[in-house]
């Protein structure tokens, strides 16, 4: 496996919404990150839908149809819908199948008619359990792997998971405000799982017309960022889910290293991170995502992706229509503004608007900011082969990118983001700088406080 | 104009204001609060154990409680006016803003550490308010969210049991019957797993037996989905799950009444509930 050990973009304002230096070419004569922004929709099937497979056919059936009819209707030229499986489908490789197919001749019907381009991203769920059967060879990874399969064969344009990997030491981090357990189950635990889960997923996507796309750090990072909630919240720190962001930059890359081409999946918001140092195109959610979850970086997020997606919502009606309808009329305009910027030479204005709206509201939209991002794909590469190292590098990176900003009076810290932040950088310093030590160590001291915790899940 | 031109025209708080930053008042030691100086005992070894607690050690814990064990303090007492006093003390700097979910976590271990050490003098568990049976949804593996709530209800002074992630429905029917709980909590990340709690609701209903209430939350949960079927209650934070608890406890609140009156009881302003 290629490891990352230089930035493929050399310069961070190269990096702009809608290209990518590698973009990924799709059956329906879609592209991604070719020089336009794809926006994206997702909606999660209704409850009782899961009761049997025609149910959840039938939903799939609907929401998909139902987009469509809303991008031609408002004439939109491209769009991506994705499904993410739920727990049923992916445990029923035979649903997944039948869904997936009737989502595929959907959209070719709709391509046929109005030669519209549009993509189907299949999601299957990461069903495992760590502490029943491991998480490798058990039923439910053997699941995963047929649904995978099930879905690149049935139709899908590309294929992503959001792994979880480490999930259970990140946890418990988490919630104890622990940096060192963070670490281990982000940066070792996580990029170990995912390498597992990567080389299969890309060996099945080559055998068909299906594009391995990417992963998140979902699982991870964003329950770090969603304890940290709002100003207000008092759950997580800000900075330390900002430490947490970087490092998932450094474990969601293993699925690029792996063979997956883009879009990365939307809600890793370490996407930036990733294009920087690989070229390869991201999806991203932001203000058009209000109604999955809130988040403090609605424009930032926009900066420097090619798919823009509203994270996921109910299935149901509003005034304004079906939420396939109403959130793909959101996610379409926003890209269409995106796209209009591109065409008239304005795009690079328009990113840096996009950023400054939210660089220095919260300290993950610091760290996220694309020049910020860059810095620390930077750090990342430099310690490119080891995924321990590198994952510490990029948190002691943000760590001084939130450190400059407070010095530059630009970023204001609440006590509590300013203990934890100094706690966590004093413990990474301090930090052993031989993998092997760190993770012997790590298993000692997380084996016996996680009882879901099992090294062998890692082969350690 | 450049990115760096741009930025250096801007006034941030023009477009994003950092409140909470203005609200956090200046630091103090946790037990030079008033409150906490009032809940604090006084004599040793109980100060010395409460204070471990509220220092979040675990470890200091864990070698105060077995000093006064050794010293032959009833176990019970150790529990009650030492580990639970400091437990409540953290409570006390929660609910003002000044700690944080890590400080209640690792507080929680330690208190849990040394009632685990006086239940082993003890011989049996150890006296709780009440016991609650926790679980998540089948089909789902998120379990953050039932994490937090155990731990708000264990530093509450109930016995939380944790049936952990993805748990058949049979296994929350029996463990209604094995455990008669005051009250049961379940959590779902996703629309199509919290399917389960309806179907919960239906077999105790089925099996004749009676759950004061069930709480659901949780990421896709909603609460006109939860009070689409009886004996349900939407939680919204965590950390309300031990005030519903004391509520059905104490003032024999019923499912209907925690919906009605759930603002009052949690004691704040909740807008799924305004």
């Amino acid at each position: 496996m290629k490891r990352f050990t230089k930035m493929v973009y050399k310069d961070s304002d190269d990096m702009v919404f809608g290209h990518a230096k590698f973009p990924v070419s799709q059956h329906w004569n879609t592209q991604i990150g070719a020089g336009y922004v794809v926006p994206e929709i997702k909606v999660a099937p209704v409850e009782g839908s899961e009761e049997t497979k025609e149910g959840m056919v039938s939903e799939c059936r609907n929401i998909t149809q139902s987009a469509c009819e809303r991008a031609v209707s408002i004439g939109l030229p491209a769009f991506m819908v994705e499904q993410e499986h739920i727990f049923q489908q992916t445990n029923n490789p035979d649903w997944t199948a039948e869904c997936t197919q009737v989502q595929s001749e959907t959209l070719e019907k709709y391509y046929d008619e109005y030669d519209i381009r549009v993509s189907l991203l299949a999601t299957p769920a990461d069903i495992r359990i760590e502490e029943r059967d491991g998480l490798r060879g058990s039923d439910y990874d053997n699941k995963i792997m047929e649904s995978v399969e099930a879905s690149a064969a049935n139709g899908a344009s590309c294929v992503a998971i959001e792994t979880i990997g480490g999930k259970s030491v990140s946890d418990y981090g988490i919630a104890r405000g622990d940096p060192k357990a963070i670490l281990f189950g982000i940066g070792v635990l996580g990029s170990i799982d995912m390498e597992y889960m990567w080389k299969r997923i890309v060996d099945v996507c080559r055998k068909y017309d299906c594009r391995p796309a990417g992963d998140t750090d979902c699982a991870q990072a964003n329950t770090a960022m969603f304890l940290a909630g709002g100003l207000l919240d008092k759950d997580c720190s800000h900075t330390l889910a900002a430490l947490a962001r970087a490092m998932a930059g450094a474990r969601s890359l293993v699925a690029v290293e792996c063979g997956a081409i883009g879009p990365l999946k939307d809600c890793g918001y370490e996407n930036p991170i990733i294009k920087a140092i690989s070229g390869v195109p991201i999806a991203t959610e932001g203000k058009n995502a209000v109604c999955a979850h809130s988040d403090l970086m609605g424009n930032l997020s926009a900066a420097v992706t090619d798919v823009w997606s509203n994270e996921s919502v109910y299935h149901r009606e509003e005034m304004g229509g079906t939420t396939p309808e109403v959130w793909l009329q959101a996610t379409g305009y926003e890209a269409a503004l995106m796209n209009t910027a591109i065409q008239t030479g304005q795009e690079k204005i328009l990113r840096d608007l996009y950023t400054l709206t939210d660089k220095y509201r919260d300290p993950q939209a610091l760290v996220l900011a694309y020049d910020n991002a860059y810095r620390i794909g930077e750090a990342i590469v430099k310690y490119g082969k080891d995924p321990y190292l590198r994952a510490r590098a990029a948190a002691l990176e943000a760590g001084a990118i939130i450190n400059e900003a407070v010095e530059s009076k630009k970023m204001y810290l609440t006590r509590f983001e300013r203990d934890s932040l100094d706690h966590a950088l004093n413990i990474f310093e301090a930090l052993p700088t031989e993998s092997e030590q760190f993770t012997d160590d790590c298993i000692r001291k997380y084996s016996r406080k996680i009882s879901e915790f099992d090294p062998k899940s890692y082969e350690l | 104009m450049s990115y760096d031109e741009f930025e250096s025209k801007m006034d941030q708080n023009f477009v994003a204001v950092r409140y909470n930053v203005e609200v956090e008042g200046a630091a103090i030691k946790p037990e030079e609060d008033l409150d906490v100086q009032n809940s604090l005992p006084t004599d040793e070894p109980f100060r010395s154990i409460a204070l471990s607690v509220l220092y979040e050690d675990r470890d200091a814990s864990l070698a105060n409680v077995q000093k006064a064990l050794k010293d032959k303090i009833p176990p019970i007492e150790i529990i009650n006016n030492g580990l639970m006093k400091g437990m409540d003390a953290v409570n006390i700097l929660y609910n003002k803003g000044f700690y944080f979910l890590p400080d209640l976590m690792l507080a929680g271990d330690g208190m849990m550490e040394g009632i685990k050490e006086c239940e082993k003098v003890l011989g049996h568990k150890s006296e709780t308010k009440g016991t609650v049976v926790s679980f998540v949804a089948e089909g789902d593996p998120h379990d953050i969210g039932k994490n937090m709530v155990v731990m708000f209800l264990r530093a509450g002074g109930f016995e939380a049991i944790d049936m952990g992630r993805d748990v058949p429905i049979k296994d929350v029917v029996n463990a209604v019957k094995e455990y008669n709980p005051l009250f049961m909590t379940g959590t779902a990340l996703m629309t199509t797993t919290m399917t389960a709690f309806p179907k919960i609701v239906n077999e105790i209903q089925k099996e004749g037996l009676e759950v004061p209430a069930i709480g659901c939350g949780g990421g896709a949960v909603r609460k006109d989905f939860v009070e689409s079927f009886p004996m349900s209650v939407y939680g919204v934070e965590a950390y309300h799950a031990p005030k519903l608890a004391e509520a059905i406890l104490k003032d024999k609140k019923t499912w209907k009444d925690l919906r009605k009156e759930y603002s009052e009881i949690v004691g704040e302003f909740v807008s799924e509930y305004s």
